[in-house]
């Protein structure tokens, strides 16, 4: 049994705006959401990279407290893009309560703002009893915390996948949602990631010597995928949610289909856990075309991973080179607001979506000079009106994770 | 503590924590106001640092049947008294 999945209802919290029009806007106008990074009064200090891609629209939540009692930040946004996500799919209450629909939603390690203040509590002199750490603060910085918050709000009794792989997260979240309906298993799946605001992240990446350090007085000047110039990610936040249907439900109850989920891939590069591999990205791309039936011709655009790292985006553009040519506009849309973690596969489906249903492609910000070994694909050079019919989200993660989903516009 | 002044610490929390304002003393909380069992584990934990004491396992146990306003009231001041 293979049924085609659809995609009725999409919302975003992200650097650039938390709505359709906000984001395209800023796409369309070169707008950036990297700002400087808030000090947090403690890691920052020792952080050589002072920028951050910082949700800054303001979110006004109407939560119940039942709701909000076991949601850290990271639970927040990921359950008010789940919110606005099925409200735009119209799905009744009957049916997402029915076990017919589940949820496959994560984020890269819960709340570490909760998390801190934990650590915060245990090594603190003056709680000898450890009063501060409260009864829901598990709930709160568990990592599946996105998915049951959701499904808790919700009332969704379907399954529930929590995928934890940094950035393939939530790409992960979309890909195997997409095939739990496409082999029967459930008729609708809530999908995506989020992640909230940390720089404990950033240090990570910091220590890695993959964040961008030259631009921390210009925090609009980077990350520069495919850049001469670029020197690495740029930490970010935000949340993606999409719900996946079987086309013949969406369209016996008259859903609006924003598009279609044909292909996803999923492999591992079988070896080191951060150098970025060449081979395992073509694998992974190779996969996907043969799962979504198709040949490299039919790929109108691709967003990219590109984090902006010295090495990632060279490896990324050559096996793209190597299996598409110079046929499909590529993009780095984390160019506008840094990589953006557990969300980032999310967030950048919901981005491609916008664009195709546009007619739009928008070029790489910041790519002013394109690095001769990234040359070999086609960089759009502006905002330009283009049908895309046929779009490849790429995202790649640490331990060599790697994923493909194509989408397409709907064909009846 | 007495009891007025019990009950009054055990609204102020219920306000600031629970968002409850001013609940029957006698009606269900959890019917009333879907005060739950997590709910109950962060009650325990403010009645612990209005009495500045610690609460036994079986004391934490027995206050899990509680269901009222005026039990926790009855629940405290056994508490206090105990410790008295």
């Amino acid at each position: 049994m293979e049924r085609r999945v659809v995609i009725t209802g999409a919302a975003a919290i992200t650097p650039i705006g938390n709505n359709r029009e906000t984001i395209l806007a800023n796409l369309t106008q070169g707008v950036s959401g990297v700002e400087p990074l808030k000090s947090d009064g403690l890691l920052t200090g020792h952080i050589h990279s002072k920028v951050f891609g910082t949700v800054g629209e303001p979110i006004d939540y109407a939560f119940k407290r039942r709701d909000r009692k076991t949601m850290g930040p990271v639970a927040y946004y990921a359950c008010e893009t789940a919110r606005r996500a099925i409200a735009a799919a119209g799905l009744e209450p009957a049916f997402i309560q029915s076990g017919r629909m589940g949820a496959a939603f994560g984020s890269t390690h819960g709340s570490p703002t909760v998390q801190r203040g934990i650590y915060r509590t245990f090594f603190s002199e003056t709680d000898a009893r450890l009063t501060s750490i409260g009864a829901v603060d598990y709930l709160k910085s568990m990592v599946h915390t996105t998915a049951v918050n959701i499904t808790k709000m919700f009332g969704i009794t379907g399954r529930v996948i929590s995928s934890s792989t940094a950035c393939t997260t939530s790409s992960q979240s979309i890909g195997f949602g997409y095939e739990a309906i496409k082999f029967g298993l459930q008729d609708a799946m809530l999908c995506g990631g989020a992640d909230e605001y940390d720089t404990t992240t950033v240090a990570v990446f910091d220590n890695l010597l993959a964040c961008s350090t030259a631009y921390n007085e210009t925090p609009e000047r980077t990350p520069r995928p495919f850049d001469r110039d670029r020197d690495g990610l740029v930490v970010g936040e935000g949340a993606g949610a999409l719900v996946l249907e079987a086309l013949e439900g969406a369209q016996k109850r008259g859903a609006h289909i924003l598009g279609e989920v044909i292909g996803f891939s999923c492999m591992n590069n079988g070896g080191d856990l951060i150098l970025p591999n060449k081979e395992g990205i073509a694998r992974t791309i190779r996969s996907g075309l043969a799962c979504a039936r198709l040949t490299p011709e039919q790929v109108d655009f691709i967003s990219a991973h590109a984090t902006a790292t010295k090495t990632g985006d060279v490896m990324e553009a050559q096996a793209i080179g190597e299996i598409y040519g110079t046929g499909p506009a590529v993009t780095g849309l984390k160019s506008y607001m840094g990589h953006t973690m557990g969300s980032c596969g999310a967030i950048e489906t919901i981005l491609t979506l916008y664009l195709m249903r546009s007619g739009i492609v928008v070029p790489t910000l910041n790519l002013e000079n394109i690095d001769e070994r990234c040359a070999m694909i086609r960089h759009p050079e502006a905002v330009s009106e283009m049908p895309i019919r046929i779009a490849a989200i790429q995202n790649f993660a640490f331990g060599g994770v790697n994923t493909c989903l194509f989408i397409r516009r709907f064909v009846r | 503590m007495n009891r007025d002044e019990i009950l009054t610490k055990i609204l102020a929390i219920f306000a600031v924590n629970f968002e409850i304002e001013n609940p029957d003393p006698d009606e269900n909380l959890g019917e009333a106001h879907e005060f739950d069992s997590i709910d109950a584990i962060e009650l325990i934990r403010e009645i612990e640092l209005l009495l500045d004491t610690t609460l036994t396992r079986q004391e934490k146990e027995s206050a899990m049947g509680i269901r009222t306003i005026n039990q926790i009231v009855d629940y405290v001041s056994d508490l206090a008294a105990a410790r008295a």
